[in-house]
């Protein structure tokens, strides 16, 4: 039982991390309406990035501001450069998928090429281990889930009490009624993309000290396992997005304990196929959507 | 056989055999425009199953070990590749076409992907696991007997045949009404369900006759290979077949043929030929995918019909029904216009 508890601790752990970026998955497609096969890349940028802040300065603060930095700017550029021009020709959402597949092959190429093929370490004190209630966490866990709670939060209130959260919202819901009522449709999604970007550069960094050692393709094995959260909790809804990284992250790291654990992913790509499968609307909606 | 020559031979043995998995690919998403990225698992049950019916039986120190081991000829091998391949996507395009479309489609298919990859680098009694299965003999060398240096020029003659089959066969399946009525559902899918069309069924057998080819050429390429492991299928190698595809002409048998040695083979000895870049074996690797990276992007921006784009009636002249139809416009590479 202990050993259950201890791995539903790691799992919230991971789902700290998952919320993260699926929450910024969901955003993202909420307003674009195609998932973006490049997501593992603007995390595993936002890693890269802070890795090379951290050795300039070595210091957290600006790791994590380089982090989301990078991370945001890969997506707006993305946007701009790549998808945007696509969308005004009228392209489909494949091609935009088969384009999104084409960035995380190129960005993947270029950390191989900066930064070589083999893992790069962080080098950070995880602190002391905490014994709380049946878990045992150390410092940086801790750190890691209390961020994760902080961003969920901020998102909260960004999309409840802003005048950008709004007009998000409604583009959502329904991207031609939002532009005939006045909203500048094409900011919302250039703020969007900015802000899945943060957020997902944020989460790369979070993974990375997380795992410890990271390698440019770290971030493509980590997709399906956002994707898996994403669509568990209906592609396109935040709070769906957070509760299905509760189930993928304590998923996975209770299935450890009792397969090897090299399954790990495995376990949230079968969950994610089962979703897809039998509710392709998500697990926590009250009626089945067709897809 | 000078340097040169046998440099030839092998670049263009890697052209003809990737041709033959993207021709199979382009039967699967060219055709019914279902972007499946499960293709490559096919490729590699095709070379896992030949490996295990043409070597010996496993002698290798526990745990490593592979199953059967049945000291079969390479063409029995190649049959229980396709057969196994056969079955293979027939289970999951019964599972993933039935309700998928799209995105969660791709989805799907990448994940299984994942899965039976991380599966068959930890089973070790399947497989051999990480370490996968090496050591094959070359095909017909046993009766051929022939030199080192002679046998190349005769593997390559052998894949050529395959490759010609194939290719044969795709043209005459292109022209099929099978292939006439999968590609209208490609265009509209409602329209061919209105029209009587079984759309999953026609979806169902063009990914399994494209399994049945990707797994012929995974085990041409395992041949070619001699050995076959985790390594041997990473998922880039699935991009590699969609930008052949893409750059190619999608949905165009001679367009895949001429993508395949475009990316297998000018591309990959290209970026071997540029010498102020001085590249090492990682960066050159990662100086190839930004290329193709970047390829893709703008194929799909300025030709996204691809060099030789597929040949399409002309609808007003097959509309009426009393003319001798015109020939099908089979290799117009100045055509152009569409989507």
């Amino acid at each position: 039982m202990s050993q259950f508890l201890l791995g539903v601790g790691f799992g919230l752990v991971t789902a700290s991390i998952v919320a993260i970026s699926a929450v910024a998955l969901s955003l993202q497609y909420s307003v674009t309406r195609f998932p973006n096969f490049a997501h593992g890349e603007l995390m595993i940028i936002g890693a890269y990035g802070a890795y090379q802040a951290g050795l300039w300065t070595h210091n957290a603060i600006v790791e994590v501001i380089t982090a989301c930095a990078v991370g945001g700017a890969l997506a707006s550029a993305m946007n701009l450069l790549l998808f945007r021009p696509f969308q005004r020709r009228g392209s489909k959402l494949i091609t935009l998928f088969v384009l999104s597949i084409a960035v995380s092959l190129i960005v993947q190429a270029a950390l191989e090429w900066i930064y070589g093929g083999s893992s790069v370490t962080f080098s950070t004190s995880v602190g002391k281990p905490y014994h709380i209630g049946p878990f045992v966490l150390t410092g940086q866990e801790l750190a890691i889930m209390g961020a994760a709670v902080v961003a969920m939060l901020l998102v909260h209130f960004m999309l409840r009490y802003t005048k950008f959260g709004k007009a998000q919202r409604a583009v959502a819901d329904s991207l031609p009624l939002a532009a005939v009522t006045g909203i500048d449709v094409d900011a919302v999604i250039r703020t969007t993309w900015l802000v899945a970007g943060v957020l997902a550069g944020f989460s790369g960094y979070v993974l990375a000290l997380n795992v410890g050692s990271f390698t440019p393709t770290t971030g493509f094995s980590f997709l399906l396992v956002i994707f898996a959260a994403a669509v568990l909790g209906q592609i396109g809804s935040i709070y769906g997005a957070m509760l299905g990284a509760l189930v993928i992250g304590i998923a996975t790291e209770v299935s450890a304990l009792y397969i090897p654990a090299d399954y790990k992913n495995s376990v949230a790509f079968g969950l994610l196929i089962i979703t897809l499968l039998v509710r392709p609307a998500g697990l926590f909606t009250r009626r089945a959507v067709t897809a | 056989m000078g340097p040169v020559a046998q440099y030839i031979i092998s670049i263009a043995t890697v052209g003809v055999i990737f041709s033959i998995p993207s021709l199979a690919l382009n039967i699967r998403y060219g055709w019914t425009g279902d972007f499946d990225l499960s293709i490559y698992l096919f490729v590699a049950i095709g070379a896992y199953v030949c490996s295990v019916f043409v070597l010996p039986p496993s002698t290798l120190p526990y745990p490593d070990h592979y199953i059967l081991g049945l000291n079969m000829p390479f063409l029995v091998g190649t049959l229980a590749a396709m057969a196994a391949c056969g079955v293979a996507s027939a289970i999951l395009g019964a599972i993933a076409l039935r309700k998928l479309r799209g995105d969660y489609f791709s989805i799907v298919t990448v994940a299984t992907t994942l899965i039976l990859y991380a599966y068959f680098s930890q089973a070790t009694s399947l497989f051999d696991g990480f370490n996968g299965v090496f050591g094959l003999p070359q095909p017909f060398n046993g009766q051929l007997k022939l030199s080192p240096n002679a046998y190349p020029l005769f593997f390559l003659a052998l894949c050529i045949a395959i490759l010609v089959v194939v290719y044969f066969f795709s043209n005459l399946l292109f022209r099929s009404p099978f292939a006439r009525a999968v590609r209208a559902v490609r265009e509209d899918e409602v329209a061919a369900a209105a029209f009587g069309r079984n759309v999953y069924l026609m979806k169902l057998k063009a990914f399994v006759i494209g399994g049945v080819i990707a797994g012929l050429g995974g085990s041409v390429l395992v041949e070619y290979l001699t050995s076959w492991s985790p390594q041997a299928w990473s998922p880039i190698e699935t991009f590699l077949l969609y930008a052949a595809v893409l750059v190619g002409g999608t949905a165009s048998n001679n367009g895949v043929v001429v993508g395949a040695f475009f990316i297998y083979v000018f591309i990959q000895e290209i970026t071997r030929f540029i010498p102020s870049l001085h590249l090492g074996a990682t960066s050159l690797a990662s100086a190839r995918d930004i290329l193709i990276g970047v390829l893709i992007i703008g194929v799909l921006w300025f030709r996204p019909q691809g060099i030789w784009p597929e040949p399409r009636d002309k609808d007003v002249e097959t509309a009426v029904g009393q003319q001798s139809r015109p020939e099908p416009l089979e290799s117009r590479p100045a055509a152009g216009g569409l989507t």
